[in-house]
């Protein structure tokens, strides 16, 4: 019943409306009669007006249709023309509304305007960042000097921030942030407590690219010795293996390769048509050498020389075989190491012959490592590896042999020594993002027992 | 009167055996068309073979002849048309592209991951917009807002062209 009443009120409240809006128009008019004020429009203003107003309709129109999208109607007798490329335009109804192509690409530049203004929006984030992890279960039968063996323990691995942004459309990004726990073993030495965390930033990069031919990064790199260390970086996950390869250990972790520098890296294509050349050249602070060798490896920020370490890798990747790279690299510093009277030059010849596809995997490097004392004797310390694994759905088994050899009098390494042995294992793939691994590895060393290892592994991106 | 249950009983038998056709192996094959491979009119490229282009689907390539950095477009998962150019172009499953590209983007070889959109209209509208960039439609999807690239020679109506696609089904 209370409802009745509201149509009265909204009929009141109209005729209030109506005498309002009454008086609004009526009193200016009153006013100027008022004060004796007369306003003519003469014909030729009013056409003025007029004009002006179909002009500003049409403006409405325009910016209206600039705002839908080209939805040209297509007919498909237009690609059932095989010489439909021949004729420019294909045979399409022309377009119901909206900017012709030539129109839009005019618009284009705002495009990249609008692009550039929100890379510069600070309120929007322009990182990309992509994580990957592990944890293992890890037991072996090794004796250290002076330590307990037959040890089993759950260790945490690197927890690896990959950090990506595009900063401008030549210019990007790089970087890998990765939390670790446990000492450093830096040729055999032993820095830092057991088990805490620490930060490294391991690759840190910014790269133009200019065209397929010329990128041209400055910053920390990973060195481009070989296949294994450019290809799989810090992520476990990616790799098939628990761990890296001996010959491919982080420095921070035994390795003897420099893994890491410092420096200016370009790289691209090499115009060689089906045979798919590509090339990398880096210029960079070298490694650490003047210092203890415990100290960091890396020199991020001053360098021991004014000499420069130069690498230069060549590889194929031939088009009609994918999954085949087949490549060579050379790399040359000059080490002036406090335990040495003289520097020592330092030469790494590298080559490598890899088959990777979706299902089967084949990985062949081989190295050397040569160390001369100014006007002495050359020490040579080959090494390779072969890793191999085919995939049957979820699964995929593996093999790998490994080798190095160094010698007992190596003026840089000298704790490395011989070791070699087999590793298999099997991965798992629980879903599109994890990975299980179980592999058994046997190493031999010279003058010590061998060394046998178990390791399960949970390795996962996020 | 024992032998006709026993025939009965082997023909039950073997049936159970029999795998049952899968779904698409049963209903008559749709005809089927080619797909086209699309670019912005600016672009010079003309014809790519399709091992090349299997390298810009994968990323491997980054820029065109041109210097324009080639900004692929693909269409969600699930969708007829990126299923065939995963089956067809880059031979992989989802999930081996995702990694492949995830791996790219470690190496520093990818420089950004494919754009994806959810309909052709927004594939034509993005190659339309975007100089660099490169996509894949239906020949009804297609209008002159976008250039069809001939892959190995061949255009997508001729018998030859080497990637195909199954007519939509409500035509």
């Amino acid at each position: 019943m209370g409802f009745s009443k509201e149509p009265a009120v909204h009929s009141a409240q109209k005729r209030a409306l109506w005498v309002t809006l009454a008086a609004i128009v009526i009193s200016p008019s009153l006013m100027r009669a008022q004060s004796g004020h007369t306003v003519t429009v003469d014909q030729a203003t009013m056409q003025a007006l007029l004009k002006r107003i179909d002009q500003l309709e049409v403006r409405v129109q325009q910016l209206e249709a600039a705002q839908h999208v080209p939805a040209p109607q297509v007919t498909v007798a237009a690609l059932q023309d095989a010489k439909v490329e021949a004729r420019p335009p294909l045979s399409v109804a022309p377009p119901t509304h909206g900017p012709s192509p030539q129109a839009a690409q005019e618009h284009e530049p705002d495009t990249g305007e609008r692009a550039e203004s929100e890379r510069m929006d600070v309120s929007k984030t322009l990182l990309r960042i992509r994580g990957f992890g592990d944890v293992n279960f890890h037991g072996d039968n090794y004796h250290p000097v002076g330590g307990q063996g037959d040890k089993t323990a759950f260790t945490l691995g690197q927890l690896n921030l990959f950090v990506t942004s595009d900063i401008s459309d030549k210019f990007k990004f790089l970087g890998e942030i990765v939390f670790e726990a446990g000492p450093d073993n830096i040729y055999g030495v032993s820095r830092g407590t057991e088990n805490t965390f620490g930060v490294d930033v391991e690759r840190y990069l910014l790269t133009y690219s200019h065209n397929e031919y010329f990128n041209l990064s400055a910053g920390r790199y990973h060195t481009a010795i070989g296949y294994y260390n450019t290809a799989f970086h810090h992520s476990t996950w990616l790799q098939t293996t628990t761990g890296r390869p001996l010959l491919f250990e982080f420095e921070d972790r035994g390795g003897i390769l420099p893994i890491h520098n410092i420096g200016l890296e370009a790289y691209g294509r090499i115009p060689s048509g089906s045979l798919g050349l590509h090339y990398v050249a880096e210029v960079g602070n070298g490694r650490e050498s003047r210092s203890p060798l415990n100290e960091e490896p890396v020199q991020n920020v001053v360098d021991d020389s004014n000499g420069k370490a130069v690498n230069f890798e060549l590889f194929a990747r031939p088009i009609k075989i994918p999954g085949l790279q087949v490549g060579f690299s050379a790399y040359h510093d000059k080490l002036v190491p406090e335990t040495e009277l003289l520097p020592v030059g330092e030469t790494i010849l590298a080559a490598h012959a890899v088959y990777s596809t979706t299902n089967f995997e084949w990985l062949n490097e081989a190295l050397v490592v040569q160390h001369t004392p100014e006007g002495g004797h050359t020490y040579q310390t080959p090494g390779w590896y072969s890793q191999i694994s085919r995939r049957f759905g979820q699964y995929r088994p593996y093999f790998r042999y490994q080798y190095i050899n160094a010698s007992p009098n190596e003026p840089i390494f000298p704790d490395i020594g011989l070791r070699s042995g087999p590793s298999a294992g099997i991965r798992y793939d629980a879903s599109e993002s994890v990975a299980l691994k179980l592999q058994y590895d046997y190493t031999s060393m010279r003058n010590q027992p061998a060394v046998q290892g178990l390791t399960g592994q949970v390795g996962f991106t996020f | 009167m024992i032998r006709y249950p026993a025939i009965i009983g082997v023909i039950l038998a073997t049936a159970t055996l029999i795998e049952p056709l899968p779904e698409s192996r049963v209903q008559a094959a749709r005809p089927k068309e080619g797909l086209a491979i699309v670019v912005n009119r600016d672009n010079p490229i003309e014809n790519l073979s399709i091992a090349e282009l299997r390298t810009i689907f994968l990323g491997e390539r980054s820029h065109w002849p041109n210097g324009r950095r080639i900004t692929l477009v693909m269409m969600e998962p699930g969708q007829p048309e990126r299923n065939a150019v995963l089956q067809d172009v880059c031979r992989l499953s989802e999930s081996d592209l995702r990694r492949r590209y995830l791996q790219g983007l470690l190496t520093g070889e990818v420089l950004v991951s494919p754009k994806t959109l959810a309909s052709p209209v927004g594939v034509r509208k993005f190659v339309f917009n975007v100089p660099g960039a490169i996509g894949y439609l239906r020949p009804e999807d297609v209008d002159d807002s976008v250039k069809v690239v001939r892959i190995d020679g061949h255009l997508p109506a001729d018998l030859e062209y080497p990637l195909k696609i199954e007519e939509r089904s409500e035509r």
